[in-house]
């Protein structure tokens, strides 16, 4: 071997990969966070429920404490359940 | 002796009586039981059976003490006129004195009699009864009336013109006046003659002797001002007039009664300050801009009293500063541009500083004249090129918390970082440091080169204390950022790999960035295929990535990213830390010697300004060999088999890490992006809340709003047609200049 790779710093960016450009109860885009937040990114996480359906954690948690009898998701109404 | 009321013959008690008042008044030895039997024969009288004889006893001592006064005066007139100042006061003297006796021994009419009838206060102020001149009066009160009327009326014109005499020989002889308690004394009787009066017990000292000394003074100081304004420099003329000033305080302390000192104060200034401000402040430039200290305190003393009167004064010590400031600035040149930028600022600000603190006592005015000379300075941009303070103050502190910074303490540092804060503050475009400031920390972090976290961290709290938790909230993400990266590479090689009996072919660590918060330019994004040397541990680190965080995709930065790399083709072995971009170019070279550079950018898929720039640095030091000068498509490269170097251990990324040209370029349009939105959303903030608004309220309450910079009014307008086309408002229909926002 006439070179030899002996240590690597790499550099990588990360961006949230949502089924959607924006959260469906804010309307404000994945990019950047709900409007109760300041900064988006790991102060302002998003969610996803087994329904697939992806929103800012703020959001549905404001949504889901809201709901009285049973706690549903905002677009599809199905039963509300965190993705594991 | 019986205290009961009796008959009384007046004139034989009044007889005894008058002998003992002439003794007390002319202070000679009166024997205790004597004054004990008149004290009683006041008491007898006042209390007389059948009716009182006080009022009687009151006109008798009253005409007694006339007559005493107008005795007193016509001996004083038979002796010599020079004197009559220390004669007059030699007669008061006594006066004064006796007849504070004379009250003591009338005390019972004074106390049961006289003060009964007398009006209260709470009359005099509030009741309108008028003053009755033939009220009674105390007989202390009444024995200095009536020397008044008779002494000091007559005299008054004498006497007065004596002590002005007198003050002026005293100025005249620089304070040494033999009978300065004589004057004191005289002065003092026109004030004390009065001290009964509940309200203007200084009238008579006003009018007699305030008045024509104030006008006399007043003469003097103008002939003397003129005098020496003719034939001194301004540095004597001020000297002797703050010396006139000082001889004139203490003047008024050894003579005058206190409330005159302002008055005379006052009068001093304007004969001597005001009526010559003009050529003052015409002198003042070029004493500032040789910086005469004295004189320039001396002005300051002399101006100081009268605030408006320092403000052209203080322009003038404004504009010293900027010129200077500027003139050291244009001086500026070679490639250490930012030190010596930071350095010229900072030694301005020490120096006037400091002189403020020596010559104008810190006076605040002038604080804040500096203030603004600062301003002027920091934000001077030659040509038009506003951003460049901002860059250099970010440099200057890139240069600071770098790697390799010429061996400076921590404190050193830190001192130095404190004095980029002050100059911070005077900044004008701060979002535009903020820029530069974040763009060299990101380097710095990513690329490993902060010379300590600890100073890093200290900085930015500084920030954050002069200018807002908004302003530095991104910069305290990078760094949290730094700290999760770290936490993910331990977990990531010291758990996951282990957990999943993964070894990995290379040394690893990662700097996992949250996309938003770093000012990471789009433009250097490149198409790359990675050699598969990388590949396995990407890969790796990917899944345990993907364990960690849900939702989450990574985008690989490989023009930031570096390693290092092992040459053993060589006699000695190096180890080299470079740009990836770099070990992907080097691995080519594992099965053959040779390769075009088509070769290498088609391989690897590279952008050739890419290609260009990190091979061009190979080359440079000359671990690879080109046939060519400048590097073309069909350049045939070469490993340098001889390569020698002889350090094992050496970084050769450093120029590739620099800020170029282009970057600052795009620092700058970034900012104005920035610039524009906030403006925008500023805008319509307001507007909702307002609904209706005049332009220029608008204006102003934008420029209010705005703290890290200072909007040109063009770009407001340009921000107001901007929103107006896209129907966030529109212009009110009835008005000209009023806007309304559409909901």
């Amino acid at each position: 071997m006439k070179v030899k790779i002996k240590s690597w710093v790499g550099v990588a960016t990360w961006r949230w990969v949502a089924n959607d450009d924006t959260c469906g109860i804010c309307r404000l885009a994945f990019e950047n966070c709900c409007p109760d937040c300041k900064l988006p990114g790991d102060d302002c996480p998003l969610v996803w429920g087994q329904c697939s359906h992806c929103y800012h954690m703020h959001c549905i948690m404001k949504w889901l404490n809201s709901q009285q009898v049973r706690q549903l998701c905002p677009m599809c109404r199905q039963e509300w359940k965190f993705k594991e | 002796m019986s205290l009961k009321p009796k008959e009384m013959n007046f004139s034989d008690t009044w007889g005894d009586l008058q002998k003992t008042v002439h003794g007390v008044i002319t202070l000679s030895n009166i024997p205790r039981y004597v004054w004990q039997d008149r004290f009683a024969d006041v008491y007898q009288l006042c209390v007389a059976y059948p009716e009182s004889l006080a009022d009687k006893l009151y006109i008798e001592t009253k005409n007694f003490l006339d007559n005493h006064v107008k005795g007193l005066l016509e001996h004083l007139s038979t002796l010599s006129h020079d004197n009559i100042i220390y004669n007059y006061y030699e007669c008061w003297r006594r006066y004064n004195k006796g007849i504070i006796y004379l009250h003591e021994l009338y005390s019972y009419l004074n106390n049961q009699h006289i003060r009964k009838n007398k009006l209260s206060e709470a009359e005099l102020i509030y009741g309108n009864h008028p003053i009755d001149d033939l009220e009674q009066m105390e007989i202390g009160e009444l024995g200095l009336e009536i020397w008044k009327k008779n002494m000091i009326e007559p005299l008054q014109g004498s006497l007065v013109s004596a002590i002005l005499e007198c003050i002026n020989q005293d100025r005249n002889n620089n304070g040494h006046l033999i009978n300065a308690e004589v004057v004191r004394g005289v002065i003092e009787s026109f004030v004390a003659v009065n001290k009964f009066k509940k309200r203007n017990n200084i009238e008579l000292y006003r009018t007699l002797l305030e008045k024509p000394l104030v006008a006399a003074s007043g003469e003097y100081f103008r002939s003397q001002a003129d005098i020496w304004f003719q034939n001194c420099t301004i540095t004597q003329y001020m000297e002797r007039v703050i010396k006139l000033f000082e001889e004139e305080s203490v003047r008024c302390q050894r003579f005058l009664h206190s409330s005159s000192h302002a008055i005379m104060k006052q009068c001093c200034e304007k004969y001597m300050v005001e009526d010559y401000l003009c050529a003052l402040y015409n002198e003042a430039k070029s004493i500032i801009s040789q910086e005469r200290q004295q004189d320039m305190a001396n002005m300051y003393i002399l101006l100081r009293s009268v605030s408006k009167n320092l403000i052209p004064y203080m322009t003038e010590f404004k504009d010293h500063i900027i010129e200077e400031g500027l003139q050291r600035l244009n001086e500026i040149k070679g490639d250490n541009m930012c030190m010596s930028f930071v350095e010229i600022i900072m030694s301005i600000y020490r120096k006037y500083k400091e002189m403020i603190e020596k010559i104008f006592q810190s006076d605040k005015n002038f604080t804040s004249a500096l203030d603004k000379a600062c301003i002027s300075i920091v934000n001077y941009s030659p040509d038009n090129k506003s951003y460049k303070s901002s860059e250099l103050l970010a440099k200057y502190c890139d240069q600071l918390l770098k790697k390799s910074s010429k061996g400076l303490s921590e404190m050193e540092v830190d001192e130095k970082l404190t004095d980029a804060i002050i100059i911070f503050k005077y900044l004008d475009d701060k979002d535009m440091f903020q820029k530069f400031y974040s763009r060299m920390l990101a380097k710095r972090l990513i690329h490993q080169n902060s010379q300590s976290m600890d100073a890093e961290e200290s900085m930015i709290d500084k920030l954050k204390t002069a200018c807002g938790y908004e302003f530095t909230n991104k910069l305290h993400r990078m760094f949290t950022d730094m700290k999760i990266s770290e936490d993910l590479t331990e977990k990531f090689n010291s758990q996951y790999l282990p957990d999943k009996r993964v070894v990995l072919s290379l040394n690893f660590h990662v700097h996992i960035l949250q996309a938003g918060s770093w000012p990471l330019g789009q433009t250097n994004i490149t198409s790359f295929t990675i050699p598969q040397e990388f590949t396995q541990s990407m890969q790796a680190f990917e899944k345990f990535y993907n364990c960690q965080y849900n939702g989450r995709r990574l985008t690989w930065m490989y023009h930031l990213s570096q390693g290092e790399l092992k040459l053993c083709y060589l006699n000695k072995v190096h180890l080299i830390t470079m740009q990836t971009f770099q070990m992907a170019i080097l691995l080519l070279f594992e099965n053959t010697l040779t390769m075009t550079c088509s070769e290498i950018v088609n391989t690897l898929q590279l952008n050739w300004d890419q290609f260009l720039k990190n091979c061009v640095t190979l080359v440079e030091c000359k671990i690879l060999l080109a046939n060519t000068k400048e590097l073309e498509n069909d350049t045939v490269l070469s490993l340098n088999e001889k390569y020698y170097n002889k350090r094992t251990r050496l970084r050769i990324t450093a120029s590739l890490q620099k800020e170029t040209p282009m970057e600052t370029t795009q620092t700058i349009t970034s900012v104005e992006e920035d610039r524009k939105l906030f403006i925008q959303a500023t805008i319509v903030r307001i507007m909702k809340s307002r609904k209706l608004l005049k332009h220029n309220a608008l204006i102003q309450e934008i420029l209010s709003q705005c703290i890290t910079f200072n909007p040109s009014i063009s770009m407001i307008k340009k921000c107001i047609e901007t929103l107006i086309e896209k129907q966030y408002m529109e212009r009110a229909r009835n008005s000209r200049d009023e806007y309304s926002y559409i909901a």
